[in-house]
């Protein structure tokens, strides 16, 4: 154990380079991994962060104005009570839209539970008596901003203009649509003023208790407590339960990125394990012959690297403590709600994985190690070779010999070589699968309609009539077509499920979907599926399916696949006048725009209300595209991280060389070879593999590349097709800038070499 | 020197420290299976200093390398201390080798990125010493081999008898019964040699039971008995009758590297 420990205490300080790159691998994929599940956490589960950002309630109660809460303390498991805050319903007027809003009264100063999290502009403030303080989610539906002055009415008449001065988030109520009406906060006096009347307005209080799991009990009790005098109670699952969304794209392409950064982790610690074993072989030789058993030198070995995982790995875990904010700061509030910190035992639970897979990682070159010979110790057998004709003809034909040396050198041990090809070509491959995953992103980004995202705002009649409205945008400038729609629900003929189903345009006219087999909509009947649908009915093109809507039994021919990213791909597609020949009494039409070339969404959506008088209702449509800007970062992080796995492979491939060759070199320089020569035969030795690692890995990761994105849109319900090759352009800058960095990282070791004088190669 | 041919003895098990009866070794590795080793037997008492000698190719390091554990015999019995350990498994093998076996190479094989001390401590801390025991055995060892101001260099700084003599001083850490020496001078020049071959004459003085593979037949000189080994077998088995006594002699070689 001591003996093994000393040993151990020496090997690492005798490269601690190694030693620190490998700790920065596992820190760095620990990091990403953390964060990955921090964003995910945040974008799919945003309640947990918001509750914990805010210091939030569980249990919401409206009152009767004037109830005393002073008995709710007394209840066990309550830990601190939030308000009583006034709280009046009104309405905020925007030209002819009129929205719900319920009214808080809150004070300058930030209470200390049920915290609001400022995202824009300021808190409430004595010297902006008029201001208010929107909920985001509402704000950004209202489409308001810090410094749009709105006008509020009360129920009962009374008017006052307000100015919004901040917007807030807040873990007490669930995202505006899903829950109505949305939330502003304001001070008393306006209050008073909007609602004069005491009796119209409610008391709010929220009651924060230790254990979320006693919830229900505890909101028994407060309602027990203050008989009579409760309105209504609200609870955090609700909370939750509204907030709560799926985000596939994001969610496919974490989890892509998680797992990705996780093979290159254990691929890296294997490589540079085996490495060291290759390198050492004589000295665990000696070890042998010193008395070390077989399992002695393997559980030596894994520990050595273990430990170096478990540094890295509390790198990693400190890490992510001190970065998570900052890093993940810049997440727009639409995406990620909230970015908090994971909680401490999954941390823990994800550093002992990262751990578990070090140990998995060395414990095969670790089982290598004890079976090496106790003989090689004495015996220094040198890899036995011969100077191929395709060399010796390369030679002749006044190629630098220098490099036709070295490019045969680095493959006379056959293991090594293919150990650090394959450790390159997977780090290069998984490259170039991130540039495909780039160049779709961009694609996406650059032509919305090949997912389904042809138009960019969609238009409802409003105050107007369904012709006016048709008017109105089929004469728009800026409008290229605009395509009649409505979205109904259909159940399925077993009766027990419902899905989403969209008219869009007309068999003669079709949205212009992007289909990804088979075709459009072209007569009544027929509709397009996406992938989600065609999976959750066992469907494929082709073939019939029956439906009720509105209680009218319809029956479509799917005859196309269509890629749609949003109601988890379960969309069915079809022409308007279907749903007419059926006899289904049509709901609402609206209309959905696909823009000219080079108009901005925001331009024409100001174009149409100023058009309209501000009468007509224009969204812009939700862009899952907008989303995606977050990966950049992550892929930027994970060819980081692949570059380092790169690196320890090149690394390692040239000591392993270096060890090999020394006697080698040391009669190339006696017959002589210049130092320069030398060093060219050196690197030349490493680049050679590197090249040919590079080349298999670009040319691997190509051909996947786009398939494996298809194939993981496609589990996701998105559907095949979105995937895209990666760009000319940035393969080549992949593929040159890998290539020069395994050189520039041959070149150290080799220096080193050149240093050596001669007499010391030749001689034991 | 006189020597002359003895006949085979016939000892009891009990008083040999090493016994071998019909060793073989036979390598496969391809072509035509190449015989090593064919049938050797040989005791060795307590005490006794061998020599085994042979031109390049006549199986020496493989006897030796069978007689460490560090490959198993093809055929063949050895008994070690009255047990039988052709049979042991590796890590059995290894054991042994702590506590009972040490071994000296040609090229020395020091772990290179450990300093001479912890090389020196390296067998005393594996057979379960604790580390001020390890400590103060490598200082008596490397005050006897006058390598005390040498403790914490690192092994490629010293000179080749240096480094061997660092080995020679791991190889004694633990106080073996058998020391196993693989050509310990075939990379020394003379001066280095002389001094590699004063300390085994000393150690066998001191009661320790050495086999010594070697080409030079100086150092044959200073066993008590030569073996011959030609083909991987034993042409000839004398005792060295000159009656130089181990001390003498390493006073005289003593004198000779002075």
């Amino acid at each position: 154990m001591r003996a093994a420990l000393r040993w151990i205490r020496s090997d690492l300080r005798a490269r601690p380079f190694q030693v620190a790159v490998e700790m920065l691998v596992v820190g760095g994929v620990l990091t990403a991994l953390l964060l990955s599940v921090t964003v995910l956490e945040g974008a799919t589960n945003p309640w947990a962060g918001l509750f914990a950002q805010s210091r939030g309630a569980q249990i919401w109660m409206r009152l009767a104005p004037g109830t005393k809460v002073s008995g709710l303390r007394q209840i066990g498991g309550v830990t601190a009570i939030a308000g009583p805050y006034s709280t009046t319903a009104a309405t905020i007027v925007q030209g002819p839209l009129q929205s719900a809003v319920e009214l808080r009264a809150m004070t300058p100063a930030m209470p200390q539970i049920g915290r609001l999290l400022v995202r824009q502009g300021s808190w409430l403030a004595p010297s902006a008596p008029g201001g208010v303080v929107l909920e985001a989610s509402f704000a950004q539906a209202i489409h308001c901003r810090v410094g749009s002055e709105l006008v509020i009415n009360g129920i009962d008449g009374p008017t006052a203009k307000v100015r919004v001065i901040g917007i807030a988030a807040t873990s007490d109520q669930g995202f505006y649509p899903d829950q109505t009406p949305g939330l502003a906060w304001v001070q008393l006096p306006l209050l008073r003023r909007i609602e004069p009347i005491a009796r119209h307005t409610e008391e709010v209080v929220g009651i924060r208790i230790a254990n979320s799991a006693d919830t229900s009990f505890v909101a028994q009790q407060a309602v027990a407590e203050l008989t009579g005098a409760v309105r209504s109670v609200s609870t955090w699952t609700q909370v939750e339960q509204s907030m709560a969304r799926g985000d596939p794209l994001l969610g496919l392409l974490l989890a892509l990125f998680g797992l990705v950064a996780l093979g290159g982790a254990v691929l890296v610690i294997a490589s540079a394990t085996g490495g060291r074993v290759l390198v050492q072989l004589e000295e665990l030789a000696t070890l042998k012959t010193l008395g070390f058993t077989p399992g002695q030198i393997t559980a030596m070995v894994v520990a050595e690297h273990a430990g170096v995982g478990l540094a890295g790995a509390s790198l990693g875990v400190v890490a992510t403590r001190y970065l998570t904010v900052p890093l993940l700061h810049g997440i727009p509030a639409s995406i990620v709600p909230a970015v908090v910190p994971l909680p401490a035992t999954w941390i823990v639970l994800m550093a002992c994985s990262a751990e578990f897979l070090v140990v998995l990682a060395a414990a095969f070159p670790g089982w290598r190690a004890g079976r090496v010979s106790a003989v090689v110790a004495v015996r220094r057998p040198l890899p036995a070779g011969h100077l191929s004709q395709l060399a010796r003809v390369v030679m002749l034909s006044r190629f630098p010999p220098a490099i036709v040396l070295g490019a045969r050198a680095a493959f006379i041990r056959r293991l090594p070589a293919a150990l650090t090809i394959g450790g390159l070509a997977m780090s290069m491959a998984v490259i170039t699968i991130g540039l495909g995953v780039a160049s779709t992103v961009d694609d996406v980004q650059r032509h919305p309609a090949n997912i389904g995202l042809a138009a960019a705002l969609t238009v409802s009649p409003g105050e107007l009539s369904q012709a006016q409205a048709g008017a109105i945008v089929s004469g728009d400038r800026q409008v290229l077509s605009a395509y009649p729609s409505v979205q109904v629900n259909a159940l399925l003929a077993t009766g027990t499920t419902t899905i989403t189903t969209l008219g869009l345009g007309t068999s003669a006219r079709p949205y212009p979907f992007h289909v990804a087999q088979g075709s459009l909509y072209h007569a009544p009947g027929q509709a397009v599926a996406s992938q989600g649908l065609l999976d959750l009915l066992h469907l494929k093109v082709g073939e019939l399916v029956p439906m009720q809507i509105n209680g009218v039994p319809v029956i479509f021919r799917i005859v196309g696949r269509i890629v749609e990213p949003e109601y988890s791909g379960q969309v069915l597609a079809y022409g308007l006048d279907t749903l007419s020949q059926a006899g289904v009494v049509s709901p609402p039409v609206y209309y959905s725009l696909v823009l000219r070339p080079g108009v901005t969404v925001s331009a024409a959506r100001r174009h149409l209300l100023a058009v309209s008088g501000g009468r007509l209702d224009v969204t812009e449509v939700n862009d899952p595209a907008s989303q995606l800007g977050i990966i950049r970062p992550m892929l930027a992080g994970l060819i980081a991280v692949l570059a380092l796995v790169g690196l320890v492979s090149v690394l390692t491939a040239s000591s392993v060389g270096i060890r090999d060759q020394l006697r080698d070199v040391g009669a190339l320089r006696a017959i002589g070879l210049t130092p320069r020569q030398v060093m060219v035969s050196m690197v030349s030795s490493t680049t050679a593999l590197a090249v040919i690692a590079i080349a298999t890995g670009a040319t691997a990761g190509f051909m996947v590349s786009t398939r494996l994105i298809n194939l993981g849109a496609q589990v996701y319900g998105i559907g095949s097709g979105i995937g895209r090759p990666p760009s000319a352009p940035a393969m080549a800058a992949a593929i040159l800038i890998a290539a020069a960095g395994a050189t520039l990282t041959a070149i150290l070791p080799a220096r080193r070499v050149v240093a050596t004088p001669v007499a010391t190669m030749l001689g034991p | 020197m006189i020597a002359r041919a003895v006949p085979q003895p016939a000892p009891s098990a009990d008083e040999m420290l090493l016994k071998i009866v019909g060793l073989s070794k036979v390598y496969k590795g391809g072509g035509p299976p190449v015989h090593a080793v064919r049938g050797v037997s040989l005791s060795l008492e307590p005490g006794q200093f061998v020599a085994v000698m042979g031109p390049s190719g006549s199986g020496k390091s493989s006897l030796l390398h069978m007689l460490g554990g560090l490959e198993p015999p093809t055929t063949g019995q050895i008994w070690f201390d009255g047990a039988r350990v052709d049979g042991l498994s590796q890590a059995r093998w290894a054991m042994l080798r702590r506590r009972n076996i040490g071994f000296v190479f040609q090229f020395f094989n020091l772990v290179s990125n450990m300093t001479v001390a912890d090389n020196v401590e390296l067998p005393a801390l594996m057979s379960g010493a604790t580390r001020r025991q390890a400590k103060e055995r490598r200082i008596e060892l490397l005050a006897e081999l006058g390598l005390s101001d040498k403790a914490s260099a690192s092994p490629a700084r010293l000179s080749g008898g240096e480094q061997q003599r660092v080995a020679l001083a791991r190889a004694l850490a633990n106080r073996p019964s058998l020391l196993l020496a693989d050509e310990p001078t075939g990379n020394l020049d003379s001066l280095n040699s002389a001094d590699v071959l004063r300390v085994l004459c000393r150690v066998h003085g001191q009661g320790q039971t050495i086999i010594l593979v070697t080409h030079d037949a100086r150092a044959a000189s200073m066993a008590d008995r030569v073996v011959n080994l030609f083909d991987g077998m034993i042409i000839d088995d004398m005792d060295v009758v000159t009656p130089i006594r181990p001390s003498v002699a390493a006073a005289g070689v003593l004198r000779l590297g002075e």
